[in-house]
């Protein structure tokens, strides 16, 4: 007769994974912060989580992270919104018309894989480093993803939807709103959560180049003074966030779509 | 959990395949793509004799014949070739140790569940972190000069490699494995008949994808934290206004891109000639 | 004399991470004679295939013994060989190379392994299909080139673990025919798996019916119909009687 299984150990059991992995992220802050036991510790180059942590709580407190947060985020989703409302459509309409599709498609390709970051000088030196320059580069880098992942989505739509709406007297808007639109949602979601690291990198590219606000400026002020820990602090932010809104997404995805995922 | 962008998932990321591939259709593709691109590079060449354009801006407009004169001039000369070296070089070198160290380890995860999962979370993290944030780190720690751009390179091209090395092993059908199994195979005949041939279509997409970001990555440590490079020349070709250069490195760096992501795509093809022909959204 | 395959007291359980013990095999007995056709026939879930497994090498039971030829079954050998399902083809190899796997592991010479695929492709009736993909391939096709795999290193067993359950019904009945027309050239034991009652008697020389999990043989019935078979004779009283017969030790074994 098999033993009945310790309550921990069921559990255990049940949720291997994410206790293997918790497990190995606390060995590695726990190895982090011991190794400076043996090793010699200069705090201009490196930290240890205990400071990180106390340069964390500092900025939180003083407010300034929220602040440069706040300052980082109004280009962030400023460039995201243009990009879906502009994005989107576009790329409809080149996976619906067909010959339209064919004209642009060469197109974007080229821009979609040219490294547009590129650019980005000249859009600071055109537009400023301000909100204006922020948005343009999150724009442009984030509207790609977008207007492929729409025109793969009208692409895929089962055309006899279509020809249903058709046939009960539908015009074109009805076939884009009633059909298009719901079935293109799932691959307009799965190009939010390219869009979103392509949008969080233009931030940074913006802030980096010669701004006095945001995240990214107070990395490279951070760096400059040697304020290593305080540095890390705002990494490890910038790491928290970009891993909460792309999971995030990915959960939506496999949420409101369960049936894209079954392999 | 860190999931792939491989065959079927990722979406839209590049030209679309279009549907039917009759050759009429074919033409007629080609045909309105150039034109196009030819209509849309004449709207530019033309436009400042038709719209008027303030003093100010008229510092920041070029135009196409003013860019491609440059891109001659700069390979004319041979004025192109050492910064471009130069970004060449911390190109390959990073992405050379990407491989080096995706590939093993992208096999090590996808045969080890335990490693897998405790290496997950961070994969997962530095996969959806833009490699950007950790260049002022790399620099204070190894400089401006080649290793924190070869640093920033091999962190942007590892992970596409591991992922999708990773979930071509995992994906290796267990029926097969069986199969091999049933007549006597050895596990490094196991890895040899099934695994191998299995993960090689994924791999070849790994690489693909690290091209890219690993052209991404030298552009960008070239703008923020180095002496010397094509990325160096067009940032310093922007501060004196200098916009026909900073197109031109752009169309150098695309170009590139392109032309090594197409030779990719064409390796893709050949090796995965056994592949029944799926809906290709890659 | 002593059975080929003898089976005596199999037990076997799974036990999947963190969850309560399957028991597939409970007391499982068989005795197969050499150059016997021996179908089983069970519900599903019933441990059929399991049991095939461990024939073929690949699951080890918890305890009973499993002998062929009089020799304990220690691992997968080429005394045995299966023919899957779901075909199991190395989609990246062409047919050719697909049928020369097993010969490959053992290390044959090239040149011999190229002969032996040759006659069984030919065997097989797919003249022609050498450097196909296995994509390119119907399913009934792909079935054939698991066979003639499953018989390029000369085994003595031939396991096959429901190998039409994939085809259409007009397949599958051709590829039974082939089967048994393959057969009577191979001479093989042969221990089949499958759902189908109708499939079992056309095949057999003897089919077994297996209780519901954990699985034990039920009953075994002997098939009188004279060799070679034919297709008529699926319309015959007789073999209506076996039918029924054997349905009804089946039918209380099935859950709906």
């Amino acid at each position: 007769m098999a033993t009945q299984p310790s309550v921990l150990s069921g559990f255990i059991g049940r949720h291997r994974n994410a206790v293997l992995g918790g497990a190995a992220v606390a060995l590695f802050f726990a190895a982090w912060q011991a190794i400076f036991l043996v090793v010699p510790f200069n705090p201009l180059f490196i930290t240890k989580p205990s400071l990180i942590a106390a340069g964390l709580l500092d900025l939180v407190e003083s407010g300034d992270l929220f602040h440069d947060l706040a300052v980082s985020a109004v280009p962030f989703f400023l460039g995201l919104f243009g990009a879906v409302v502009i994005g989107v459509p576009v790329g409809m309409v080149m996976g619906r018309r067909v010959r339209i599709g064919y004209a642009l498609d060469p197109l974007m390709t080229v821009f979609y894989a040219s490294p547009l970051v590129a650019l980005a000088p000249l859009l600071v030196i055109f537009f400023g480093v301000g909100l204006p320059g922020k948005t343009i580069i999150v724009f442009s880098l984030a509207v790609f993803p977008f207007v492929f992942n729409a025109c793969a989505g009208v692409r895929a739509v089962d055309h006899l939807l279509v020809n249903v709406v058709r046939s009960l007297g539908g015009r074109e808007r009805d076939v884009y709103l009633k059909i298009l639109l719901p079935s293109v949602l799932p691959y307009i979601i799965a190009g939010a959560r390219i869009a979103v690291g392509r949008a969080l990198i233009g931030v940074l590219v913006g802030e980096f180049f010669a701004a006095s606000e945001g995240i990214g400026y107070a990395i490279t002020r951070f760096a400059d003074i040697f304020a290593v820990d305080r540095m890390f602090a705002c990494i490890l932010t910038v790491m928290v966030i970009a891993i909460a809104l792309t999971e995030g997404i990915r959960w939506a995805e496999r949420t409101a779509f369960p049936w894209r995922f079954g392999q | 959990m860190a999931e792939m962008q491989t065959l079927d998932l990722e979406l839209g990321a590049t030209s679309g395949t279009l549907p039917g591939t009759a050759s009429r259709q074919r033409i007629e593709s080609i045909a309105l793509g150039t034109a196009a691109i030819v209509l849309l590079l004449l709207i530019w060449e033309l436009a400042p004799h038709f719209l008027p354009i303030k003093a100010g801006t008229r510092l920041f407009f070029t135009v196409p014949s003013r860019i491609f004169a440059t891109l001659w001039e700069m390979f004319s000369t041979g004025s192109i070739w050492a910064p471009l070296g130069v970004s060449a070089a911390a190109f390959a070198i990073g992405l050379a140790l990407a491989i080096a160290a995706g590939l093993p380890l992208g096999i090590l995860l996808g045969r080890s569940k335990t490693m897998n999962a405790m290496l997950d979370p961070f994969v997962t993290a530095f996969n959806a972190t833009p490699r950007l944030v950790f260049l002022p780190l790399l620099m204070l720690w190894l400089g401006i000069g080649m290793w924190s751009k070869i640093a920033i390179v091999f962190l942007g091209a590892v992970f596409p490699l591991l992922i999708n090395t990773h979930e071509g092993v995992r994906n290796a059908d267990k029926v097969l494995i069986n199969v091999v199994r049933s007549f006597g195979a050895s596990e490094w005949d196991v890895a040899r008949l099934v695994i191998l041939p299995n993960s090689l279509p994924f791999i070849v997409v790994g690489v693909r994808l690290a091209i890219g970001r690993a052209i991404l990555g030298v552009v960008v440590a070239e703008f923020f934290g180095a002496q010397d490079g094509l990325g160096v020349v067009m940032v310093r070709a922007a501060s004196s206004f200098n916009v026909d250069i900073v197109f031109a490195g752009l169309i150098i760096f695309a170009g590139l891109s392109l032309i090594m992501t197409g030779l990719v795509r064409l390796l893709e093809e050949r090796t995965s000639r056994w592949r029944p022909q799926r809906a290709a959204n890659e | 004399m002593a059975a080929y395959i003898q089976a005596r007291n199999v037990n076997l359980s799974f036990r999947p991470a963190n969850r309560t013990p399957v028991r597939a095999l409970d007391g499982f007995d068989i005795e197969v004679q050499e150059g016997e056709f021996l179908s089983i026939v069970g519900p599903s879930g019933c441990g059929k295939s399991t049991f095939l497994n461990v024939v073929l090498g690949l699951l080890k039971p918890d305890s009973g013994e499993v002998l062929i030829h009089g020799n304990k079954i220690a691992g997968p050998g080429s005394d045995r060989a299966m023919v899957f399902q779901e075909f199991g083809l190395l989609p990246w190899r062409t047919v050719q190379h697909n049928i020369e796997l097993g010969l490959e592991l053992k290390r044959a010479p090239s040149a011999k392994r190229g002969a032996i695929a040759e006659r069984l492709i030919g065997l097989v009736g797919l003249t022609g299909f050498e450097s196909h993909y296995p994509h390119e391939l119907s399913g009934g096709m792909k079935q054939r080139v698991g066979l003639a795999r499953a018989l390029a290193t000369d085994p003595d067993v031939l396991l096959m673990d429901e190998p039409f359950a994939a085809l259409d019904a007009q397949t599958r009945d051709l590829m039974q025919t082939e089967l048994l027309r393959i057969w009577r050239e191979a001479r093989k034991t042969v221990l089949f798996v499958t759902h189908q009652i109708d499939e079992a008697i056309y095949l057999s020389d003897r089919v077994m019916v297996m209780s519901k999990r954990p699985g034990h043989a039920k009953k075994a019935f002997t098939i009188a119909l004279p060799r070679p078979r034919e297709y008529e004779m699926r319309v015959t009283p007789k073999f209506n009687e076996l039918k029924l017969e054997i349905w009804n030790a089946l039918k209380d074994e099935i859950a709906v």
